[in-house]
């Protein structure tokens, strides 16, 4: 069966690896629209011109990409634009993976978690790190026991500031924040993960604007984010854009697992191949594409599940879902409250 | 170096596991040892060729100064007892259990024009030292977000540590180095942030325990001090990672130290608390040396008593943010004198 999906907007970088990628898969027809594209300040082409270079259908209006009738959705526009974009693809009875973080405001993603129960959609939020092999082994190692009582947890996210060509990601309105915002909440699905959907009950932030002073940054660049769940679990999230721009590669993620048999780290960007070549240090990524796995899961599900029907949860609820979208959201959301206060809070 | 250190005659109190690491220092000094230990001196002498001393009053009256590698609990007494008899005194960390203690031990050495030098041997560690000279100058910046890691093989499960009383609890035990790092490298600490997990509980800490603790520096950088007692034969393991302005630097103990051991037979067989070395000579010989050195009147060393009082400051006020869940503000923190 052929699946038409649609991807609204490219203000996310992700949303070229998504429409490239759903530009080659066979029975998948793509349309893209990104109406808000052309006066955005970014450095990089938006709109038309972005969508010749993926290779992929475009269309100017929102208006003309729902009308089409697109069996998903992918939206992918700044953080803010979310919730109206999910809430019209379920008006419009589409499925939807939503880029991450689900929303900016708590309330919007409660709002969006109820939109698509209404419609029958399903919601699927675009956190691939859970589908990186190194992941998936230390969920099953976890799963079955192998770390013991899991009573501690690193996470760090650290990248480079996505500014030159994404400008959105620095503003406070549209992005909801900076590097809080940006990169909290991919450790905190990872977490969510491995402990079957443990809720935070009090989170503390401290944060700092010292990293890319120079580009007269008005949101945080860098933050730690200390998470104690309801099962006692203490974790800590390190979110801060601290790769330098010269950095070899974009960045990474870590996760360290402390149990009562032992630890695991893992570094699911990290197998790469090293060396020089004529612009220096090289990193040379290697392993699957993780925004190919995603995408196939929530196809799979969008193809299993067939047309939502309003009132009726889908037949197939792929992971990470919308709950986990509003779980790590909560999280992201007590961040940003600590860090202004100085003060834990609560939840 | 070597005449700066000649004649020299170290009173050792203490004869427990980092006591070996402190002979074999003062041996490759030079220095003539007595050792004084309510428990293991006898032995430790015969080992390493070392004399007795049956009495603190002995230790006190025949040493140049005093290098006390005891429990925790007893360094604020013997420290005090050293200063009385005007004896100058190295002391392995915590300097004491409690702020206030370390606060009245530094006033009795000031009153007495005694020094007390604590050994926060970190310092002197090659990696640790070339991140605060890079940081030092200028090499990343200003450092915005840090991060340090301590692990070890639990010593909570039968011995002294595990009484928060005795030990200070992993906090101040194990981190204590750390929140040293932490203000070395990134200045002073305006507030702090803590969560131990598990918790403890009526004084005695879990055998497996974690915790974080953020501090917030005068300078606006923040940084993250972790640290575990792992299971039993849980490796030794540190790291930290600095981002700065302008770069970042980061290091673990168990990468890029140029030497991978893989033997079978014997393999394996590693001291699970105290780190071996493969960047040169042990750090707790470079430390001793220095604080040796400054002793007998040469250059102030790198880490001075103010410095362990202040890591000692930061282990008891992460303690109160643990017992109040809230952040400790240090501009008004003052300490209650209580141990757990």
């Amino acid at each position: 069966m052929t699946l038409k999906v649609a991807i609204a907007s490219f203000a996310h970088t992700h949303a070229a690896s998504y429409a490239w990628l759903l530009g080659q898969m066979p029975d998948v027809e793509v349309l893209s629209a990104d109406p808000d594209g052309a006066a955005a300040p970014d450095a990089g082409p938006r709109g038309a011109e972005f969508a010749a270079e993926l290779g992929v259908p475009y269309v100017d209006s929102y208006d003309e990409l729902f009308a089409w009738g697109p069996d998903a959705v992918v939206v992918t526009s700044e953080n803010a634009g979310h919730r109206a974009l999910v809430e019209r693809a379920a008006a419009a009875g589409a499925h939807v993976l939503c880029e991450k973080p689900l929303a900016t405001e708590v309330a919007d993603g409660e709002a969006m978690l109820a939109a698509c129960a209404a419609a029958g959609s399903i919601l699927m939020i675009a956190y691939p790190v859970r589908f990186a092999p190194s992941y998936l082994r230390l969920r099953a190692m976890v799963e079955a026991g192998r770390l013991g009582d899991v009573f501690a947890v690193l996470g760090t996210n650290n990248g480079k500031i996505p500014y030159d060509s994404r400008q959105w990601f620095t503003d406070a309105t549209l992005a909801g924040g900076g590097a809080l915002v940006d990169h909290t909440v991919h450790c905190a699905d990872l977490i969510d993960g491995l402990t079957g959907g443990a809720s935070a009950t009090r989170v503390y932030a401290a944060s700092n604007r010292i990293l890319h002073q120079d580009k007269d940054v008005a949101v945080e660049t860098g933050g730690l984010v200390t998470v104690t769940y309801d099962n006692g679990l203490l974790a800590t999230i390190d979110c801060s854009w601290s790769v330098p721009d010269n950095g070899p590669t974009w960045g990474g993620v870590s996760l360290e697992v402390t149990g009562t048999n032992g630890s695991v780290e893992i570094e699911p960007f990290l197998p790469h191949l090293t060396g020089t070549d004529a612009n220096g240090e090289v990193f040379l990524g290697i392993g699957p594409n993780l925004d190919e796995s995603l995408l196939d899961t929530f196809l799979d599900a969008v193809r299993t599940a067939g047309p939502p029907v309003a009132g009726k949860p889908p037949a197939v609820v792929p992971q990470p879902d919308g709950n986990v979208g509003l779980r790590t959201l909560r999280i992201v959301d007590a961040a940003r409250r600590s860090a202004l206060s100085g003060q834990p809070v609560d939840l | 170096m070597a005449e700066q250190l000649a004649d020299l005659t170290v009173g050792l109190i203490g004869a427990g596991n980092i006591a070996h690491v402190h002979v074999a220092a003062w041996k490759a000094l030079g220095a003539r040892i007595l050792v004084h230990s309510v428990e293991g001196a006898e032995a430790l002498a015969e080992e390493y060729g070392l004399e007795v001393a049956p009495t603190l009053d002995e230790v006190l009256a025949q040493a140049e100064f005093v290098d006390i590698v005891t429990p925790s609990p007893t360094h604020k007494e013997l420290t005090l007892a050293a200063i009385a008899a005007g004896k100058n005194v190295i002391c392995e960390k915590p300097l004491t259990l409690t702020a206030a203690d370390s606060h009245e031990v530094m006033a009795a050495a000031a009153a007495a024009g005694v020094k007390v030098y604590p050994a926060h041997v970190v310092r002197y560690f090659p990696e640790y030292k070339a991140a605060y000279d890079a940081v030092h100058e200028g090499r990343i910046g200003p450092i915005a977000v840090a991060r340090f890691f301590r692990q070890a093989s639990s010593p909570a499960g039968s011995d002294w540590y595990r009484d928060v009383a005795r030990s200070g609890g992993v906090i101040m035990d194990l981190m204590v180095h750390d929140l040293d790092q932490a203000q070395w490298l990134c200045g002073p600490v305006t507030s702090v942030y803590a969560v131990q997990n598990p918790p403890t509980v009526d004084g005695v800490s879990p055998v497996n325990v974690a915790a974080h603790v953020t501090l917030t520096h005068e300078s606006g950088a923040v940084s993250l001090c972790r640290a575990t007692w792992g299971v039993p034969g849980t490796p030794f393991r540190t790291g930290f990672h600095l981002a700065g302005a302008s770069g970042v630097l980061k290091h673990t103990s168990s990468a890029d130290t140029g030497f991978i051991e893989e033997l079978q037979e014997g393999g394996g067989d590693v001291d699970l608390l105290i780190p071996e070395n493969a960047l040169g000579e042990s750090p707790y010989l470079t430390q001793l040396r220095e604080l040796a050195i400054g002793l007998r009147g040469g250059p102030e060393p790198r880490v001075v008593g103010a410095d362990g009082a202040a890591a000692v400051y930061l282990a008891e006020a992460a303690r109160a943010s643990m017992e109040s869940g809230q952040t400790i503000d240090m501009k008004s923190f003052t300490s209650s004198g209580a141990v757990a």
